[in-house]
């Protein structure tokens, strides 16, 4: 998808602008969105681009954040050397993690990799000597003005996926973007064409890892608390699956698209419809998957009305 | 203490047979991992709930018109929503099931409240004591009706003309079809088949389990334990899994800390998948 | 006296009990070109898959310039100059047709760093294969014929010392099947050693220097086209014996 450099640039600009602009509720919503946006194009690497569904992504945002806190607390490290260890942390696991699984397929993957995910929420959730088990870890929090520290985080995790949209969009180009899609596309021709797909594939999820990693580590110094069913919880890995349809897998902006999509509506829904929040949530994945599996623009791009769409379920690829 | 937990552990091994079997039938005819099966576990266990509170009538009693309601019920998601994106990835099919199991545990949860339910049993307390074991009459009918539950099926998929027409749409999709067989069709009965033994399973679970809308998820996440384990396209490696699940969780909580099971769990499953992903009984033809 | 390029020694594959290929041994000399020929079913594709790594070997050796790749992973022989198709085609779905061809130059044995240079490579290659003008188009739009030659190009691209074509004819009218014909004879003038699987005799014939013949997974005749045309066993494997002895007692 080619975007002129103006319009990016003015988006920056209007971005960097906003904590000036708007209250802090409106910073920290927007900062929330970049965080889901960042998510969202890890998992893009690794599910959208590669064709691995990492259903348990979270993992690394847990680590992330537990390391960043256990660090923070325990080691009474700096904040950028806390980051820096849950890079680590979150790189080396991937590593050992996807020299196992990345060998599994389709669904076997999923849910193996949700296993793991599973897996070590209950292992931070018991070593309670380290992690403080089911009560969390509270992190010393950053001291100043409410308004520098929203500030603060927003541009944290601004500069955080602008770094990711840049990965993403060298991937849309390069070679390993190529290595990625040829293994997504048919892996048994792309290893025949001379394509390491065991290197690649790691690369791949370690990249995804690095970036989730981080966000976790970032999240875990900005709400200051942690808890294992928050930071490994599976429903925001859904979430970013739906951002990254909503959007369109394999694509650089999708995901950021689809970021502000749906945790628009879902601010909009949870204000006023608490209790119908998971409802509302599961009914628009369901109409996402029906409507725009392939991604909010390959609908509205070519001008189609509504009975087009209609038509388009109706002989739709995923039909039977 | 042990004994003891080797029968728990396969008293309740049934009860996972008849979740694994449903979401093993449906994995393996169509493709589909249903995150849903979960919720439809729930849906059974609410009605049996309901029929008990309201009109005091016995969980096991209810099984039948539950199975019927979750029949229909999943036959016509699967018949005008579902196959709508059967073929479609991975990714896909995961989402869309995981969107519709929260929408029903949402409206679980507007229909019954979060509030915990539970039925009491006049018999609950009442047992067989053998030796120094204790195997209470409701978790030995438990047992027995999933036996049943599970035999039935078994017969159901070699002898009628429904069950038969299923297998050989999941063994040569193409080749039912050129034989006449309407797969939408067959895909409406599976997933109304494998809702209905969900929704038995639920019933049963009724009466020992306190009831909330959100155990769905552990569920599902056992019942693909169980698949894999039992092997994909097997009733008996279902039934096996099943009950090694259950061995396995009341033993390992006698010999463990409980803390770490899941990851017990999550080791178990990976070393299964990576060297013998056909699991104990399977074959590999679904791949 | 030309080197000898590729040898397999003992190679068999069995599927349980079935024996796919069955203690084959062979030689191809670089530079040549040699044709694979026999019934369905004979094992001319496991043979093929055995040498590019796509299939492991039960039992024997292959080596490629005199280094074992019997056991390395098909991507490592890649790498090493050898090339195939498949007999079903590949290609990459939801990608260009450039993008595909990019894959092998980007991946093969030069791996190119550049992705531009790669894609400026690729044009190339796509006019030899007579694909130039389609680069953008996506693959789903190709018909049999111009799947066949995508499926060469990509091969091609990888700019192999060694080409395996599995019946890459399969499927084309007269004037394609003499279009690839004479693309394989310049490819061989190239310097390239090519190994060709096919069913259309009159091509096979045409452009093989020397011709193996597997029947039931067994290596039955060897040697030139004229000598394998008259080979009793030979035409027994194709036609039966009773019409083999008919042509035995003409000649």
């Amino acid at each position: 998808m080619k975007r002129s450099p103006l319009i990016l640039a003015g988006l920056l600009v209007l971005f960097a602008l906003v904590p000036f602009l708007l209250s802090g509720f409106w910073v920290r919503l927007v900062t929330y969105i970049f965080m889901f946006s960042v998510l969202a194009s890890a998992l893009n690497i690794i599910t959208g681009f590669t064709g691995y569904a990492a259903f348990g992504n979270m993992v690394f945002f847990g680590l992330g954040a537990y390391t960043t806190a256990v660090l923070m607390t325990k080691a009474r490290l700096p904040f950028p050397l806390a980051l820096a260890g849950a890079a680590a942390v979150a790189l080396v696991v991937c590593v050992l993690l996807g020299l196992i699984l990345l060998r599994l397929k389709g669904h076997y993957f999923a849910l193996a990799t949700l296993g793991a995910a599973e897996a070590m929420r209950q292992v931070v959730d018991n070593l309670t000597g380290l992690t403080g088990g089911g009560q969390g870890i509270t992190l010393p929090p950053l001291r100043g003005k409410p308004f520098l520290v929203n500030t603060t985080f927003y541009f944290l995790m601004l500069v955080l996926l602008i770094l990711i949209l840049f990965v993403a969009w060298r991937l849309s180009k390069n070679r390993l973007g190529y290595a990625l899609k040829a293994i997504r596309a048919n892996e048994e021709a792309a290893g025949v064409m001379g394509i390491d797909t065991t290197r690649y594939k790691i690369v791949s999820w370690c990249l995804s890892a690095l970036f989730t990693g981080v966000a976790g580590s970032v999240y875990a110094y900005w709400f200051s608390y942690i808890d294992p069913p928050t930071v490994f919880d599976v429903m925001w890995v859904v979430k970013m699956f739906v951002i990254i349809l909503i959007g369109g897998a394999g694509t650089v902006f999708g995901p950021v698209i689809g970021a502000f999509i749906l945790e628009t509506i879902s601010e909009l829904v949870w204000s006023r419809f608490i209790n119908l929040h998971l409802g509302i949530l599961g009914t628009i994945i369901i109409l996402v998957v029906l409507f725009m599996p392939n991604g909010l623009l390959s609908l509205v791009g070519q001008g189609r009305g509504l009975k087009d769409v209609l038509r388009s379920i109706r002989t739709g690829e995923n039909r039977i | 203490m042990l004994l003891q937990a080797i029968v728990n552990g396969l008293l309740y091994g049934a009860v996972y047979a008849t979740i694994g079997i449903g979401f093993s039938l449906v994995w393996g005819v169509m493709n589909i991992i249903n995150l849903a099966h979960g919720s439809f576990i729930m849906i059974g266990a609410y009605l049996s709930y309901t029929l008990f509170s309201a009109y005091q009538v016995d969980p096991f009693l209810s099984i039948p018109l539950v199975m019927a309601v979750l029949f229909g019920v999943a036959y016509l998601i699967q018949r005008y929503l579902l196959n709508l994106v059967v073929r479609g990835s991975v990714f896909i099919t995961l989402t869309f099931t995981f969107g519709l199991q929260i929408l029903i545990a949402n409206a679980c949860l507007l229909v019954w409240s979060a509030d915990y339910r539970s039925i009491n049993l006049p018999y609950a307390g009442l047992g067989l004591e053998l030796g120094g074991l204790v195997i209470p009459y409701v978790r030995l009918e438990i047992f027995a009706v999933a036996l049943v539950l599970s035999g039935l099926f078994y017969l159901f998929m070699r002898k009628t003309r429904v069950g038969v027409a299923i297998n050989a749409t999941a063994l040569n999709l193409e080749g039912a079809r050129t034989v006449g067989v309407d797969v939408g069709q067959i895909y409406a009965l599976t997933f109304g088949v494998s809702a209905a033994l969900a929704g038995a399973a639920g019933a049963l679970i009724s009466p020992i389990m306190s009831i909330n809308p959100f155990l769905g998820g552990p569920l599902v996440g056992k019942a693909f334990v169980i698949a894999i384990l039992g092997g994909l396209g097997s009733t008996i490696g279902a039934l096996v899994g099943g009950l090694v699940l259950g061995l396995v969780e009341t033993v390992g909580t006698v010999l463990l800390p409980s803390s770490f099971q899941e990851l017990l769990g999550f080791v178990v499953l990976v070393l299964v998948l990576v060297f013998r992903p056909q699991g104990i009984l399977g074959k590999r033809f679904y791949e | 006296m030309s080197a000898i390029i590729l040898s397999g020694r003992g190679i068999s594959k069995t599927f349980g009990a079935l024996r796919a290929v069955w203690k084959v041994d062979f030689e191809v000399k670089q530079g040549e070109i040699l044709g694979i020929i026999g019934p369905n079913g004979a094992g001319k594709t496991t043979l093929l898959s055995m040498v590019n790594g796509t299939l492991a070997l039960t039992r024997g050796e292959i080596f490629f310039k005199g280094q074992r790749i019997s056991g390395l992973k098909p991507f490592r022989i890649a790498e090493l100059g050898i090339s195939r198709t498949f007999q079903i085609v590949k290609p990459f779905p939801g990608m260009t047709v450039l993008e595909n061809v990019s894959i092998g130059a980007l991946f093969g044995k030069d791996k190119i760093r550049d992705a531009r240079q790669a894609r400026e490579k690729t044009r190339s290659i796509l006019s030899k294969v007579n694909l130039q003008g389609r680069e953008d188009e996506a693959v789903e739009n190709l018909n049999i014929s111009e799947r066949k030659r995508l499926e060469l190009a990509r091969a091609l691209a990888m700019d192999p010392e060694l080409l395996l074509l599995d019946e890459v004819m399969a499927g084309l009218n007269p004037s394609e099947i003499q279009f690839v014909m004479d693309l394989i004879k310049q490819l061989n003038r190239e310097g390239r050693t090519i190994l060709v699987i096919e069913h259309v005799m009159k091509a096979i014939m045409g452009i093989s220097q020397r011709i193996l013949v597997l029947h039931h997974g067994e290596k039955i005749a060897e040697g030139n086209p004229a000598e394998i045309r008259d080979n009793p066993d030979v035409i027994s494997a194709y036609l039966g014996q009773r019409y083999s002895r008919m042509r035995g007692s003409h000649a």
